[in-house]
């Protein structure tokens, strides 16, 4: 953070606003307007003796959730306060569960007057990276060494998945608990590989060798939601990482100069466009939303589908019957060094505000949903993992993921779409028309090193890396 | 009691002016405020850092200078077009059948062809945002236009209309046009209607085809009308962001070239965090838009015609 919340306040007061001139009218407005509110000194949350209660919770403080209303619903949260209300039966807690993240709660943080426990998802989610610049997150440390919900010895951080807080991590700090252990994969319908006695590629070159053969049965071999190329990410990224090993993504996420053009990468973006130049996508594939995509996938008009593992979930009640949902990790290129590489960890962020006026509460409010209770509530409302260890699923494709998902260091996030919004709208595009062979390999690696290169060079661009 | 005049006229206007003041300028006077600040939209404290907003503006060419060159296209483009389409329809469903006992009457059918121009004002642009994103879509996935240039052997883009960039822009200019024409063929067939029919028959008599008599008739005197509706047309063309969002992929794509001045603001002001800089462009569209207007009228005043 380029300024510490004291030198900020001040800055902005009603009285310098708009001068003399506008003042008698700025004065009596602008309690309405988007730029006023007190910034009062935030109060901080410390880990206290008492294991049932360990942040000091205030038992009759009112709790203000707000719950992104999409795959997952808001039933799990509903649930959640229970449990909340059980332990503080006084506590009045206002639930509003929206699509509408950004546009309810946006004024909200510019007011000075957040929400207590923010689920910050979505399409309309608040950038993270200006909530974490402009320093209005809590940091979640001392709800990470607190005890945990079940068991006073173990704290909470102990009872979590590996990896689980990395996506929620900015410079060694945590500023969001992403609820949701999700892992990126390519998809296939077992039945349909088993029908036509297709063998599920490993690698890149049987993957090429079967894409004729799913041809001559009339299939495309890939889709993708052609509108939305942010699907291509992972497959791309981590491609390029089972290659030339998991440091080749991170240079590229930490702006090492030249990461781009490292050899790996320069693999994994001209396997991409061979898709395109062979013909491997279901025609049209360019054109169509992730829907699109998924129908089409869903009716065997194409064989792989690369999207993350939300999917067999959000498709159990459209899927054909007897469609089986199968997840493998990008089949890997020749010479790869570490073949098991896959884009694996939390997603769905649940943030505390900095200023939020139930700060204890909402600490509260997390460690009862990293209980074991409290995350087999949402493993069993929506069927998907949570990043609490030891969570039971009946669903075979969760179980299927977790086996690909096993090994610890295997397991990374690329996070620079989410750290450098310019290099994120550069690469979207970018990889749609490589993917489509409209560009060659070099000039999509050169232009993903130009706006890498420009980020790393703008002072004015908050910079993240990941830990070693 | 004329010294009472003006607290009477006062008291009147003192909520109306005052709301306005509030709800408009103020918001207006804000956003000229921000626009010189960092403000991300998510905090309540930010910097003034001068014109540098404004001075990077310029340098944006991932979005802002695309953006500008599209809204200037679709500025000149779609006002004329629908403008001609307009007139062109008015007139002939006003004018352009055969005389009928000495009466110069509209071509057959001309009330249900008004009718069915029509039909588009009447839908809510998110409805004709996605019938029409599903009608430019790919022939493997339905197009309408796609699957139809096919069968007729022609070529057509595999990816759909706005998955492709040489045709986004067009199309959306295409559906902006489709979904304005029909309110400004009523709006004027209603101005023709006024026109005296004596001056029509006097040209007939004098021998005028129906091309003459558009050129010398009927626009002199619509020119008024015409001016309105370039005004009007023009701040829809500032406006357009909703068809771009709705159908374009990533809501100005593929690869910024449907990007426009409005999305580009909500782009920066709510997916960025980056509120100052967005209220930056809002400034200078604001501006372009006052300037536009003040233009359009003065270029087209003309000696207004009695009849």
């Amino acid at each position: 953070m380029t300024n510490t919340p004291a030198d900020r306040q001040g800055i902005f007061t009603r009285r310098n606003l708009f001068g003399a001139t506008a003042a008698g009218l700025a004065a009596t407005s602008l309690g309405a307007c988007a730029t006023s509110g007190g910034d009062d000194e935030a109060e901080e949350v410390t880990v206290g003796e008492d294991a049932e209660n360990p942040f000091g919770v205030d038992g009759t403080a009112p709790l203000d959730v707000v719950i992104f209303d999409g795959g997952f619903g808001n039933e799990y949260a509903v649930a959640h306060q229970a449990m909340y209300n059980e332990a503080y039966p006084d506590a009045e807690i206002t639930h509003l569960a929206t699509q509408a993240i950004a546009e309810t709660q946006q004024p909200r943080f510019a007011e000075g007057k957040p929400c207590d426990v923010l689920d910050n998802s979505g399409a309309q989610q608040i950038p993270m990276d200006a909530l974490v610049g402009d320093g209005e997150l809590a940091e979640l440390s001392p709800l990470l060494d607190a005890p945990s919900y079940d068991d006073p010895e173990v704290t909470v951080r102990e009872t979590l998945r590996d990896g689980v807080l990395d996506a929620g991590t900015f410079n060694g700090e945590v500023y969001a608990l992403n609820y949701v252990f999700s892992a990126w994969t390519i998809w296939y319908d077992a039945k349909l590989f088993r029908d036509n006695g297709w063998t599920p590629p490993t690698t890149w070159d049987e993957m090429l060798a079967l894409c004729p053969t799913i041809q001559a049965a009339g299939i495309a071999p890939w889709t993708y939601a052609g509108q939305h190329p942010v699907y291509l990410y992972d497959m791309f990224l981590i491609l390029a990482g089972r290659h030339g090993g998991v440091q080749v993504v991170k240079d590229i996420d930490n702006l090492v100069p030249d990461a781009w053009r490292h050899p790996s990468v320069v693999a994994a973006a001209e396997a991409m466009r061979g898709l395109g130049a062979s013909g491997y996508l279901l025609e049209g594939s360019a054109g169509i939303d992730h829907i699109q995509s998924q129908t089409a996938f869903n009716n065997n008009e194409a064989a792989f589908l690369p999207c993350g593992s939300w999917l067999p979930n959000e498709q159990r009640s459209i899927a054909p019957e007897g469609f089986e949902y199968a997840p493998m990790g990008v089949p890997y290129l020749e010479g790869s060094v570490q073949p098991g590489l896959i884009s694996a960890g939390g997603e769905e962020p649940f943030v505390v505000p900095k200023n939020a006026t139930n700060l204890a509460g909402a600490y509260e409010y997390l460690r009862i949903m990293l209980s074991q209770e409290g995350a087999q509530i949402f493993g069993d409302t929506v069927q998907a993992a949570t990043v609490v260890k030891g969570v039971e699923l009946d669903n075979p494709a969760a179980q299927a993921t977790d086996a690909l998902v096993a090994n610890p260091e295997d397991l990374f996030q690329p996070r620079f779409r989410f750290w450098y919004t310019g290099m994120d709208t550069e690469m979207r595009p970018a990889l749609g028309q490589l993917i489509n062979a409209e560009t060659t390999a070099d000039e999509f690696i050169e232009r993903m090193q130009t706006v890498a290169d420009e980020t790393a060079a703008d002072d004015t661009i908050e910079k993240f890396t990941h830990d070693e | 009691m004329r010294h009472g005049k003006y607290p009477f006229i006062l008291s009147f206007l003192a909520l109306p002016v005052g709301l306005y003041a509030w709800l408009v300028i103020l918001p207006f006077a804000q956003a000229f405020q921000i626009s010189l600040t960092d403000w991300s939209g998510s905090s309540n404290s930010f910097n003034y850092i001068g014109f540098d907003n404004y001075v990077n503006l310029f340098k944006d060419e991932r979005f802002v200078l695309p953006a500008l060159q599209h809204t200037g296209i679709i500025l000149v483009v779609m006002p004329v077009v629908t403008i001609a389409l307009g007139l062109f329809f008015a007139f002939m469903l006003n004018l352009g059948g055969r005389m009928r006992r000495g009466r110069i009457e509209g071509v057959r059918g001309a009330r249900f062809h008004k009718i069915v121009f029509f039909f588009p004002q009447v839908l809510s642009v998110a409805i004709v945002g996605i019938l029409w994103k599903q009608v430019y879509a790919p022939e493997n996935f339905g197009g309408l236009i796609t699957g139809a240039l096919t069968a007729v052997g022609l070529p057509a883009p595999v990816n759909g209309f706005l998955a492709d960039k040489r045709f986004v822009l067009a199309a959306v200019i295409g559906v902006l046009v489709w979904s304005a024409v029909g309110f400004y063929l009523v709006y004027f067939s209603s101005a023709i209607a006024s026109i005296p029919r004596d001056l029509y028959e006097a040209a007939i008599i004098d021998g005028a085809g129906r091309v003459p008599m558009f050129f010398k008739i009927t626009l002199p005197l619509l020119w008024d009308s015409v001016q309105t509706a370039w005004i009007y047309l023009s701040i829809i063309a500032l406006d357009v962001f909703v068809l771009v969002y709705l159908m374009t992929p990533e809501q100005g794509g593929p690869d910024a070239s449907s990007e426009v001045v409005g999305g580009v603001i909500w782009k920066y002001a709510f997916k960025y965090g980056e509120q100052a800089f967005a209220s930056a462009i809002g400034v200078v569209l604001f501006f372009a838009a006052l300037s536009l207007a003040v233009v359009s009228l003065r270029v087209g005043r003309r000696e207004r015609i009695e009849f």
